[in-house]
């Protein structure tokens, strides 16, 4: 996936009881040695043959075995948000007595030891003061803010890229390091990193079945809405004729008021029986499928384009996301709205097949819509739509595309009204053709 | 005045048949309806004009099965389809079989009436064009073996002579033939005797 992943990053904060600290700061005797080498082998052990499933289970229980272990006060596991930006924790250790770490943590609150973590170095300070002054002079401030006063970071390396580290920490008393532990650690940092990449592609696996198995529901959904518009022809046919019948009847000089009236008798009953088709079509939409939560539309739309990145690759197009900061959230229904975004990310890489377009961009855009609503749009650089073109495109067995159902942008579109949105297409003036929708954003209780 | 046309409807929808035979009605046709291909089947052909109005998709035999079934039958009877699916393989094969006009449902009234419109005027121009070479085959019925000969012969361009040479008789007889053959096929002249022959699909003796 060519989205940047996320570094997940370990810190263990491990904090010693004073009256244990001259303890430690002794070389380990020959038990604690062998103590913490079978600590570290049952892990690897056991990191080696758990399931996805339990991963999380087992991060919790080496933290607190470790913990234990070295005597520390706190052990988190923090991952970054997409944009990067932020850091989250995921798994943490919080000793008896000893307040908790915050749950996220700005790479800018500690640029110094992320630079040097990321660049797959060790970090590791018995104090703050042994930090340099001014390169370090923020994480100096953060640690000391968060009472952090020694610190061993361990970078977890998959295939080259750090994708996080390992940590340890104390607080409220100053440690040393020993060398042989500290490489231990790196040992057991290279496991924690395998066993994360080993769950996050699995999760992809998973994600991606997912994703199929929703791409078949719509499939099926095309299929069934196929079926009801061939029933909806006949009522709309039916009404035509006849209304068309009336008036060339009133045209003539012999007008039949009565067969008029039966005429208009049918058009009603008719007008019934579409209506009918049309109910149990807004029935399948609803039942059991829409599913509302509240939603990140940016994370959202940042899950889906990740989906699309491979393709975009093979088909040489550039996918820019603009995703608009502080969006309010929506509600709606996750898998449909994924479908959304998922076939208008689609139909603007197919745009984008002719040869010889030159430059090949996919832009993925929100932004807020009035007081609580948001606006996705989907913006290509390829053939654009005929102006003529531009009121049937969200017509039912419309298509341009020789291998085309016609059904996406119709059932996209019957999505976005069940949501009480719109979706609107406009060639843009650059060429190439902008697909948007806007979801009402979610209504205050009084 | 003419025989009011009749325009035959067959759809499997009730709603779609009524109201279709309303509007035809509307317009000055007579019209009978069908609920499937076999209920018009079962309807004796018509004699005066008209044309049909022919639905796809029905349960059991198709619009398509339909066509089928008149070519093979000899019936001259053309045909405006109607579909609720734009399906271009379909549509390919009934405009080759010789469809007037496949139209998509919802169908507007007057596309739909010019189209029966050219139907009706088809179906006459076939069924005329079938009782004149009906007529002429009739004509040629008429004629004894010798002068079904000399006919093939004559209208290839050959001279009295020739045709002579070639059947082993004199030039006298030929001329005998000849002459009954023009007046049997009704033609004044050596030019609408050839005609008469391309008409009536005459295959020339080689």
């Amino acid at each position: 996936m060519g989205v940047v992943l996320i570094l997940a990053l370990v810190i263990l904060g491990v904090g010693l009881v004073l009256e244990r600290a001259g303890r430690r700061r002794a070389e380990l005797s020959l038990g604690e040695r062998l103590r913490f080498e079978t600590l570290l082998s049952e892990q690897v052990a056991t990191f080696s043959r758990i399931s996805v499933a339990d991963v999380d289970r087992e991060i919790q229980r080496a933290l607190r075995r470790l913990a234990d272990f070295l005597a520390v006060d706190w052990g988190n596991l923090t991952e970054y948000s997409n944009d990067g930006q932020t850091a989250r924790v995921t798994h943490r250790w919080v000793a008896e007595g000893v307040g908790p770490p915050p749950w996220a943590i700005g790479f800018d609150e500690i640029p110094w030891v992320v630079t040097r973590l990321r660049r797959g170095e060790l970090v590791r300070f018995s104090s703050v003061e042994e930090l340099p002054e001014s390169e370090a002079a923020v994480d100096r401030q953060t640690f000391r803010r968060l009472g952090i006063k020694s610190q061993v970071a361990v970078p977890l390396t998959v295939e080259g890229v750090v994708v996080g580290a390992l940590a340890f920490s104390t607080v409220g008393t100053e440690r040393a390091w020993r060398d042989e532990l500290v490489q231990r650690l790196h040992l057991l940092g290279d496991v924690f990193a395998n066993t994360l990449s080993r769950r996050r592609s699995e999760m992809e696996g998973q994600q991606l079945r997912q994703d199929l198995a929703h791409v078949g529901r719509v499939s099926t959904m095309g299929e069934l809405t196929a079926s009801l518009a061939h029933e909806l022809n006949q009522p709309l046919t039916a009404i035509l004729s006849n209304a068309q019948a009336a008036e060339r009847i009133l045209d003539s000089d012999t007008a039949d008021l009565a067969e008029i009236r039966e005429i208009l008798a049918d058009i009603v009953e008719d007008d019934k029986r579409a209506g009918e088709v049309i109910h149990r079509l807004r029935g399948f939409l609803k039942k059991g499928t829409l599913e509302l939560s509240t939603l990140d539309i940016g994370e959202l739309v940042g899950q889906v384009a990740r989906l699309v990145t491979s393709d975009a690759i093979i088909r040489n197009v550039a996918i820019r996301l603009e995703l608009a900061p502080g969006l309010p959230p929506v509600t709606g229904d996750r898998v449909q709205l994924q479908q959304v975004v998922l076939n208008l990310l689609m139909n603007g890489l197919d745009a984008m097949r002719e040869p010889g377009l030159g430059e090949r961009t996919l832009v993925l855009r929100t932004s807020g819509a009035g007081p609580a609503g948001v606006v996705v749009a989907v913006e290509d650089s390829g053939v654009g739509i005929d102006v003529a073109d531009l009121d049937h495109v969200f017509h039912a067995f419309y298509t341009t595309k020789p291998d085309g159902l016609g059904m996406g942008l119709a059932i996209a579109r019957s999505i976005v009204e069940a949501h009480g949105g719109r979706l609107d297409a406009r060639s843009n003036s650059q060429g190439g053709a902008t697909f948007s929708f806007t979801l009402p954003g979610i209504e205050k209780e009084p | 005045m003419p025989a009011t046309a009749l325009v035959f409807v067959v759809d499997d929808d009730a709603a779609v048949r009524k109201s279709l035979a309303r509007l035809v009605k509307a317009a000055g046709y007579e019209a009978e309806t069908f609920a499937s291909v076999q209920d018009f089947l079962a309807r004796r052909p018509h004699e005066g004009p008209c044309c049909l109005v022919l639905d796809v998709r029905m349960p059991g035999l198709t619009g398509l099965d339909l066509q089928e079934t008149l070519r093979v039958a000899g019936q001259r009877l053309a045909i405006v389809f109607i579909t609720g699916h734009r399906d271009v393989p379909v549509s390919v094969k009934a405009m080759k079989g010789g469809a007037v006009d496949f139209l998509t449902k919802p169908v507007d009234g007057e596309t739909l009436l010019g189209a029966i419109q050219q139907a009706v005027a088809r179906t006459l121009a076939d069924r005329r064009q079938l009782a004149r070479v009906t007529e002429i085959r009739d004509r040629i019925a008429t004629l004894t073996p010798r002068e079904a000969a000399v006919f093939a012969l004559v209208v290839t361009g050959m001279l009295n002579k020739q045709i002579a040479s070639k059947l082993g008789v004199v030039e006298k007889t030929v001329k005998v033939h000849r002459a009954r053959v023009m007046e049997k096929m009704q033609a004044g002249s050596l030019a609408e005797l050839v005609r008469l022959a391309g008409e009536g699909s005459v295959m020339t003796a080689g």
